[in-house]
């Protein structure tokens, strides 16, 4: 896989020979984006936090993977976490930042120990005069959001906050900070180094009812045939679930998945997590599980998701036990739209998409439940 | 600020098992934070305790990769084995039970952390197991 390519300080090299603006130069030809879900130049983010000028800057590498069903930065961490490293010092160099940070989700915890040992060989090998420290998560979904993970570094609870004013603006102590996921800042060393880096390559987190579940690299417009074919299924694959968030797609083999593509279902693939669910199973089940997580999740700030969450899962849960009518699917499809519409950050807003893909497009298993 | 409160708060829930009140209390004046502040981000984190937990901390995955893999068997059978509710401890303070949202290990699902440590691919065979080295 190219993720797994190492760079063994060479980027770093390069990098220096570039310049701060040559790196994002770079960058941008290259075709960096973020990979946590919403595919942000890199470069463009970087550039407005190197021209905002500041006594201090900040970087935080977000290794705060809690989408469920995702796993693809544990694999990072786990065999490349010298280049996701080499990342984070090109990062500090390009936007003049001496304090970094690797927020790493309580979950992880186990991979901890290696990696500081990893972060200390590096950082002296480098001879940058940096800090990477690692801030350990204590098992908060939201804080895999910008603005919240700034809060919890900052001794806070980790709430959303309100955009703009943005992290490369505004950040940590309210100076110029970068965000980026470690599968963006891996990626930014082997693009800096490597001119045939192929941009196109995702990591697709793949689990469920299937055979072969693991991390998989396709690139963007992969066919869904081809992704079948290798995680393979004993029974039917009839749905395929976009982590908790990005809701429900009917499988169609000739599809090539692309961005277009799927929000064309009226879903969104963020990081690229596939729950295949096959026939055996009902939607409304997995909805029940997907409410659950997101009634524990909310963090509390906002009302129509801290309070809309909670009516969702006792709506779901009515359906579930046999309770439900058409009407009240009418009303659950209309309270989902403005849960959506009225949360303050991405949590809420996408805390109906299960509901609202649920009942586009398997309207037959929410009629099975009926009474 | 240098420190970082929710390292020093998990270093606290690393050594005591829980964020006592007297714990809290030390924080603040060592840190200058106010209590209710304090009080407020131990109470928002999944993974700090407020009160005393059992030795060991059993958490389930609940995502639906799990889910689907038989997750509610595992779930319903460590009830019932250890005869406690998900978010209780165990009579003897040997066990508590927490459910997550995502542990990471969808790959080898069902699966569920002990003490922090990964156990994956669980059948009930396996948890029992598991649970008698404990």
């Amino acid at each position: 896989m190219q993720i797994e390519l190492k760079t063994s300080l060479k980027a770093l090299e390069k990098a220096k020979k570039l310049g701060p603006k040559g790196v994002l130069k770079r960058l941008d030809k290259m075709g960096v984006v973020g990979r946590g879900g919403a595919s942000f130049p890199t470069g463009r983010k970087w550039k407005i936090a190197l021209e905002t000028s500041s006594d201090e800057k900040f970087v935080i590498c977000n290794a705060d993977e809690g989408e469920p069903g995702t796993f693809k930065d544990k694999l990072i961490i786990k065999k490349n976490a010298e280049t996701m490293i080499e990342g984070i010092l090109i990062a500090a160099y390009t936007i003049g930042a001496k304090r970094c940070f690797i927020y790493l989700r309580g979950e992880y915890d186990h991979l901890r120990i290696e990696l500081e040992t990893k972060i200390k060989e590096i950082i002296k090998k480098s001879g940058l005069a940096v800090t990477i420290e690692i801030i350990r998560g204590a098992g908060a979904y939201i804080c895999g959001e910008e603005t919240s993970i700034i809060q919890s570094i900052m001794g806070n609870r980790g709430h959303a906050m309100y955009k703009p004013p943005y992290p490369p603006v505004e950040g940590l102590w309210g100076k110029p900070t970068i965000v980026n996921n470690v599968e963006t800042l891996t990626g930014v060393s082997q693009s800096i180094l490597f001119d045939d880096w192929d941009s196109s390559l995702r990591l697709f987190s793949l689990s469920g009812n299937v055979e072969n579940p693991g991390v998989y690299e396709f690139p963007l417009g992969v066919k869904m045939s081809k992704i079948l074919d290798v995680v393979r299924s004993k029974n039917k694959i009839k749905a395929v679930s976009f982590g908790c968030f990005g809701g429900f797609m009917k499988i169609k083999k000739n599809m090539e998945i692309t961005h277009e593509n799927i929000c064309k279902e009226g879903c969104q693939h963020g990081a690229f997590s596939m729950i295949f669910i096959d026939e055996t199973h009902n939607i409304v089940d997995v909805s029940y599980t997907i409410a659950k997580f997101y009634t524990y999740e909310s963090c509390g700030k906002c009302t129509p998701c801290r309070e809309g969450t909670i009516r969702l899962l006792e709506r779901i849960k009515q359906v579930k036990e046999g309770k439900a009518t058409k009407k009240d699917l009418e009303l659950l499809k209309e309270f989902a739209e403005h849960v959506q519409e009225t949360s303050l950050c991405g949590l809420g807003q996408s805390a109906g998409n299960y509901i609202l893909t649920g009942l586009k497009h398997f309207k037959s298993d929410y009629l099975e439940y009926l009474k | 600020m240098d420190k970082i409160l929710i390292n020093v708060l998990k270093e606290v829930q690393d050594n005591d098992g829980y964020i006592s009140e007297k714990a809290m209390k030390n924080i603040s004046v060592k840190y200058n934070v106010p209590l209710a502040k304090l009080y407020g981000v131990a109470t928002f984190y999944a993974m700090f305790k407020i009160e005393k937990q059992g030795e060991h901390i059993i958490e389930i995955c609940g995502s639906p990769s799990c889910m689907l893999n038989n997750g509610q068997k595992i779930e319903d059978f460590l009830e019932k084995e250890l005869k406690i509710e998900v978010g209780k401890t165990t009579k003897n303070k040997k066990f508590s039970l927490y459910k997550t949202s995502c542990i990471g290990c969808c790959d080898e699902a069902p699966a569920m952390l002990m003490d922090g440590k990964p156990y994956t691919n669980l059948t009930i065979e396996k948890i029992k197991k598991i649970l008698k080295k404990y």
